[in-house]
């Protein structure tokens, strides 16, 4: 009926799929709890059994309740100022959450050039000794590097010649792939979550 | 309709044609349709034995793609292969531990393992704290299911579904552990972070032929054939409006 709405935006239809999408949203919402109580029972068990890497659940357990605070805190029945839980909010989400979160993802970029050095020394093929040149010469490429600029040409061809032809491909694949299982999902043919 | 509309409708009426005429005339007679062993599918089973008699368990990490996103059909096709895996996994008695990092994941990756365990009659050793939901944002996901490998007793990894480039410290942490490592993800962000991993990797559409490498099953394998039409058919349009063009 949602995919009907986006075809034929007639009968009904498109109020329809917005009812529809409205009831998803909630049950998804709803489905947020059951993650929060599976994050309490996991390393519950873990706290509980002083398992390795309790003290680690023991942090995860307690900033939790923490980041909760805040949202609680807002009701207006429990008549807390707003500055402070605004000043808790902020404290929380923008000066702990968000610069932790920005420094796990500066180190993706360390993590994966120690992956790529390293493939070198566990797979001795051309394919893996291309794959850390393109690195070194996409990385190379990118730094302002006074006579390397001929570098920058190189990447840029890497990146929008083979890189994107590559891309495209991949995608068009993958693209096909996921038009399919959901064409199957559609007729009942694919359902890992039934017994049907 | 605009454009866009009426492609993507074009599109997924001829993928339709295409899907149910080769169940309808291939579904149960003719030669079985021959599909390209890969490498990390075939070794699948051979891991989760491996796993059985060194006592460690595996960890499917099935990524951050949620049900309602984007992401929804290629967390389909994650969990449809960990579907087709687990009953291995529980005959070999190898228990898995599952990571999301979508909340919406958590049921059905549960239920699957449930029913996994009742189909074989062990509905008691079913254990809902097998799966985890680890963090909904993709960073922290990945962070936290690296440590799977760091803290539990784990002999391999599968890395399915919807990832990006931070899956790298999933695969950095079962390289540094020396946990046996396979792959199979969609994005390239995630496959150029996994390629220095694992040699076992599943690029790109590869992805969606796990389930017929797994189990075989005729349903899954007739899927594949018509993507392979449907990629021919793309071809041929791409060439001809290239000609066209000229």
């Amino acid at each position: 009926m949602v995919l009907a709405s986006y075809l034929m935006p007639a009968w009904g239809l498109v109020d329809l799929r917005n009812r529809l999408i409205e009831w998803a949203v909630i049950v998804a919402a709803f489905t947020f709890m059951l993650g929060i109580f599976n994050i309490l029972q996991v390393h519950g068990r873990r706290l509980s059994r002083r398992r390795s890497g309790w003290f680690y659940s023991l942090v995860l357990v307690v900033a939790m309740a923490l980041a909760m605070l805040p949202p609680i805190f807002s009701i207006p029945l429990l008549n807390v100022p707003e500055s402070t839980w605004m000043w808790a909010d902020r404290l929380i989400f923008d000066d702990i959450i968000t610069p932790v979160g920005a420094t796990l993802a500066a180190l993706v970029a360390f993590v994966l050039l120690a992956a790529a050095f390293r493939l070198l020394r566990t797979r001795h093929s051309a394919e893996a000794l291309l794959f850390l040149v393109v690195v070194i010469v996409t990385l190379l490429g990118t730094t302002p590097l006074v006579g390397g600029e001929w570098l920058a040409d190189v990447r840029y061809w890497l990146i929008t010649v083979p890189g994107m032809a590559g891309m495209r491909g991949l995608l068009l694949g993958v693209g096909l792939g996921i038009m399919i299982t959901a064409l199957r999902v559609f007729i009942g043919d694919e359902h890992p979550y039934t017994d049907l | 309709m605009s454009t866009d509309t009426v492609m993507a409708s074009l599109l997924l009426g001829v993928g339709f044609i295409v899907l149910m005429g080769l169940r309808i005339l291939r579904g149960k007679k003719g030669p079985d349709p021959m599909v390209r062993p890969l490498p990390v599918f075939q070794e699948l089973k051979t891991e989760v034995g491996y796993a059985a008699e060194s006592g460690g368990g595996l960890h499917i990490a099935l990524g951050n793609g949620s049900l309602y996103g984007q992401s929804a059909i290629t967390s389909v096709a994650a969990l449809q292969l960990f579907s087709s895996l687990s009953d291995t996994m529980v005959a070999y008695d190898a228990p898995p531990i599952v990571t999301v990092g979508d909340p919406t994941l958590l049921p059905l990756a549960q239920d699957i393992l449930r029913r996994t365990y009742e189909r074989v009659g062990q509905a008691k050793l079913f254990d809902p704290r097998q799966v985890w939901f680890v963090a909904p944002s993709p960073v922290a996901y990945a962070a936290g299911a690296a440590q799977v490998s760091a803290l539990e007793p784990i002999s391999a990894e599968m890395v399915i579904g919807d990832f990006s480039a931070e899956v790298g410290f999933i695969g950095q942490s079962s390289m540094r552990h020396g946990i046996s490592s396979l792959a199979a993800v969609a994005a390239p962000a995630a496959i150029g972070a996994l390629y220095p991993a694992t040699s076992r990797l599943a690029m790109g559409e590869e992805m969606f032929a796990g389930s017929a490498q797994v189990t075989g099953e005729r349903r899954h394998v007739l899927a594949l054939l018509a993507q392979d039409v449907l990629r021919l058919i793309l071809i041929l349009a791409i060439l001809t409006s290239a000609l066209l063009a000229m």
